[in-house]
């Protein structure tokens, strides 16, 4: 068994195709029509092609749990998933001159170095730096 | 709130629930900045060392540290011990050398590993491929990219 697409709900795939993309600077991998509204679309890490693929899924908004599960974690503060960095300082930066929205500053904890953004989309996103 | 560790004071009024919790769980397990400073700066040094030879003997002692309190923190904070991501760091540059084309021994020696076939078993035992099947891989899929 191996792990090579893990997925992310999103509102509305166009919008998170270009969140991902322009401003989170992954690229887009595979773009397959699914049905009148949804697509099989997956973004990569540039410097892990090869690596696991995010797969940016639609919200299920006519399923009533799920729009309130997204809703209480993204309301909750809580990060939907979160990747690694080399530097979250840095990230952190690069992302605010971007316009993206942090409800965690970049934060020690312990071993690791934190923040949390707002990906526009329904998530919030954390991003991780091992110190 | 006061943090143990930065001496800042939290308003927690104003915060929303997953940072509350990233406080409290800061406060209760990440207050010993003494303990954090050995961890990291054996990391650190380790990220900095790991093609030369190193041993928990030497790891302990730039620490002040016995051997064995070292291996009991550095996986009580990172979830392994410092053997074994020393043999992660080195195997994650191996992976990044054989893609450029170096050869298997060549990389093995450059890692800080001493035997070739000991390398050899270590790297498939993690990455389920020898070193030379890995780099025919990542040489055969940076080939097809280019082509197309």
């Amino acid at each position: 068994m191996k792990i090579r697409v893990i997925s992310i709900p999103v509102q509305d795939q166009e919008k998170a195709l270009k969140f991902y993309t322009e401003k989170l600077g992954f690229v887009k991998k595979i773009d397959v029509p699914l049905s009148e509204d949804s697509r099989w679309l997956t973004v990569v890490s540039p410097e892990e092609q090869d690596g696991p693929e995010v797969l940016l899924e639609p919200s299920p908004l006519h399923f009533e749990p799920a729009k309130v599960y997204q809703k209480a974690l993204f309301d909750a503060g809580i990060p939907y998933t979160q990747f690694n960095v080399e530097d979250v300082q840095k990230e952190y930066e690069r992302l605010i001159k971007l316009g993206v929205e942090f409800s965690v500053k970049p934060t020690e904890m312990g071993t690791v170095k934190i923040a949390v953004f707002n990906d526009t989309c329904g998530n919030n996103i954390q991003i991780v730096q091992m110190l | 709130m006061r943090c143990c560790n930065c001496k800042m004071i939290f308003d927690m009024s104003n915060m929303n629930i997953y940072l509350k919790e990233i406080t409290r769980i800061k406060n209760k397990c990440f207050f010993n900045q003494g303990q954090l400073d050995t961890v990291i700066g054996t990391r650190h040094f380790i990220n900095n060392n790991y093609d030369k030879q190193l041993n928990l003997d030497l790891l302990s002692h730039l620490r002040f540290t016995s051997k064995f309190h070292l291996i009991r923190l550095y996986k009580r904070y990172y979830g392994q011990t410092p053997g074994q991501y020393l043999i992660d760091r080195r195997l994650e540059k191996a992976k990044e050398l054989l893609k450029e084309g170096q050869s298997v021994t060549e990389t093995c020696f450059d890692i800080g590993f001493e035997s070739p076939s000991s390398f050899s078993t270590l790297f498939k035992s993690k990455f389920g491929l020898t070193p030379t099947e890995f780099q025919k891989r990542a040489i055969f899929t940076k080939s097809d990219k280019e082509e197309f």
